[in-house]
């Protein structure tokens, strides 16, 4: 896009973008760097140590695995019947959706509390998946939606004339089509339910159910913050994002750029 | 009518030709009867209803979420501590208290300063991040990386990391008086007058990455050969960003308008995790002050009030962002 030619010219706009970069990379360095100082890698091993670490993060990756399940499944569906297919009144129910997009969290704490324990939810990974899909969705269908519109309808047609009912349209075409936009999808509710603190820590009570996200108050004590094991567990925390972010990186730029938002 | 462009739905029917027939058509061959029932073939081959494939994340979102908004309506019109059993119908008290309550206005004052701040800053840099890593840079796919990584780490997760490097004693100081500008070294989240451009300066550090995929994503689709042309017309990069990239990217700005907008209502990880919404109220925002108000304080009622003024809000800016986008026809 930014064409330079001249060598001068070419070294200006390495070092302008470089520049640029380093705020960003700073407080990474920072939290690394922290996390490591004082006992060196033992502050990672006083994080591993906390009793029930393991079972923290097995907890966060059932939570997060089926928050994503339930998400991918529900936005597949409903932005295929959005994009392509025929609804009375349609433009109503995607705002309806797109409405949810605006609520905070927060109001949701005081009337789920109360129909959690009615329903003996309390305490169960459902009190927490339900709520979380519910708020990822709304984005999930927006994204997926714009994807499929973009794809051409005459794919539609075709398939429907080598006799295809919708559902195997959705099984033959939409399905393996969508899988860019869906990386895009796994990344942004794997980060919106991996990263959740408030849910986890209203709704799941006993310390067998707790998620990785509470590791840090561990170490945060009424009088003494130990804030190097704070800053190692943040970085433990992290790490499964990052990897999974670089693992479909290829395939999330291709869903956005595909069409998602345009 | 030509059978073989339409859309059928042969399968279910050997006889799917005959049904691309009008409706007049097979009435004249094969009477009322037969016209009645290829009508509704055709009908149902146009395309399926989508009602069931939606009907799942309607159920699911509307009937959680509508139902905890419609609960939180009904608290908003009592004077509840959540606990108390029998709590006392205020009508519409809580609100008209709320439009008496300075620290309401204050935090409704915090949220329009950070999402002009914020939203400018993002577009920004996200736009020039995307432009600059599509030139030919070295290293653009590490740069592309520790751009969007913060983007995925968690507000709760950073806290720690911003309060240590923002503190007196901290590294942002340290830099400072590194290169000279010690003057410039303050405790930047603990005076009023820097508190709320702190968290802004770290709500820009956590989105700009989001602005800037979808801005990367939006001009990899901008066709080369019109570039190219302007270029040849003797177009700089700055005429070719103003006139060719920025209005093609309208709509991702738009739509990134609009998350800014929900996302500044919504606030509440950073400024309650770096600050406490403090000093002094100085980083209040609605969801700092509904959590106050349900955890703390205990005027669930209240806070139930708030939180509908706040849908209200969030819906209205939603409503007029999205349709200002509509009719602009940019998204599809």
């Amino acid at each position: 896009m930014f064409e330079v030619r001249s060598r001068a010219g070419k070294i200006a706009l390495q070092v302008i973008i470089t520049l640029m970069v380093l705020p960003f990379l700073f407080p990474l360095i920072v939290m690394v760097q922290e996390s490591l100082s004082g006992a060196g890698f033992s502050n990672y091993r006083a994080v591993v140590d906390v009793p029930g670490f393991w079972r923290f993060f097995l907890n966060s990756a059932v939570i997060s695995a089926g928050v994503i399940v339930i998400v991918y499944v529900v936005a597949m569906l409903g932005s295929y019947g959005f994009a392509k297919l025929r609804i009375a009144g349609r433009e109503f129910y995607f705002w309806l959706l797109l409405a949810c997009l605006t609520l905070p969290e927060v109001v949701l704490l005081a009337p789920l509390f109360v129909t959690d324990q009615r329903l003996n939810l309390y305490n169960t990974y459902w009190a927490v998946i339900l709520p979380l899909s519910a708020l990822q969705i709304p984005f999930a269908v927006l994204l997926t939606r714009n994807f499929i519109n973009g794809l051409p309808d005459q794919l539609f047609e075709a398939i429907r004339v080598d006799g295809a009912g919708s559902i195997a349209t959705f099984r033959h075409l939409i399905v393996p089509l969508t899988r860019p936009i869906a990386a895009a999808v796994v990344i942004f509710t794997l980060i919106g339910a991996w990263n959740d603190y408030l849910m986890p820590l209203v709704f799941l009570q006993s310390q067998s159910m707790q998620t990785i996200t509470l590791i840090p108050t561990f170490f945060v004590g009424e009088f003494n913050n130990d804030q190097t094991k704070i800053l190692a567990s943040a970085v433990v925390t992290a790490i499964p994002e990052v990897v999974a972010y670089l693992g479909l990186q290829r395939l999330f730029e291709r869903g956005l750029t595909a069409g998602a938002i345009k | 009518m030509d059978v073989i462009s339409s859309p059928s739905a042969p399968g279910r029917h050997p006889t799917a030709a005959q049904a691309e027939m009008s409706p007049e058509e097979g009435a004249a061959r094969g009477g009322p009867r037969r016209g009645l029932r290829l009508r509704r073939v055709r009908e149902g081959v146009k395309a399926a209803s989508g009602l069931p494939w939606i009907l799942p994340a309607l159920l699911l979102c509307v009937g959680l979420i509508y139902y905890c908004i419609g609960y939180t309506g009904y608290i908003s019109s009592l004077n509840w501590d959540g606990i108390s059993p029998n709590p006392a119908s205020v009508g519409f008290g809580n609100y008209t208290a709320i439009f008496h309550d300075p620290l309401f206005w204050g935090a409704l004052e915090h949220t329009g300063i950070f999402f002009a701040g914020t939203f400018v800053a993002q577009t920004a840099l996200g736009l020039i991040f995307a432009v600059l890593l599509h030139s030919k840079v070295r290293l653009a796919g590490l740069y592309k990386v520790i751009v969007f990584v913060p983007v995925v780490i968690a507000p709760a997760i950073m806290a720690p990391v911003f309060r240590e490097m923002l503190s007196p004693t901290g590294q942002v100081d340290q830099v400072l008086r590194h290169i000279g500008l010690g003057m410039l070294a303050q405790p930047w989240i603990g005076q009023t007058s820097t508190a709320l451009p702190s968290i802004m300066a770290i709500t820009v550090w956590e989105w700009t990455g989001f602005s800037f995929v979808l801005y990367y994503a939006a001009i990899s689709q901008i066709d080369e050969s019109v570039v190219e042309a302007a270029r040849l017309d003797g177009a700089g990069n700055l005429t070719v960003i103003r006139r060719i990239v920025w209005p093609s990217v309208a709509g991702t700005t738009v739509a990134l308008g609009t998350l800014s907008a929900i996302g500044a209502l919504k606030t509440f990880d950073i400024p309650w995790l770096i600050n406490q919404a403090g000093p002094d109220y100085a980083t209040n925002f609605l969801g700092t002050y509904i959590y106050q108000m349900v955890i703390q304080l205990d005027h669930v009622g209240y806070a139930a009030a708030l939180s509908i003024l706040l849908l209200f809000v969030a819906v209205v800016f939603g409503v007029v962002l999205q349709s200002g986008w509509r009719n602009r026809k940019v998204m599809q």
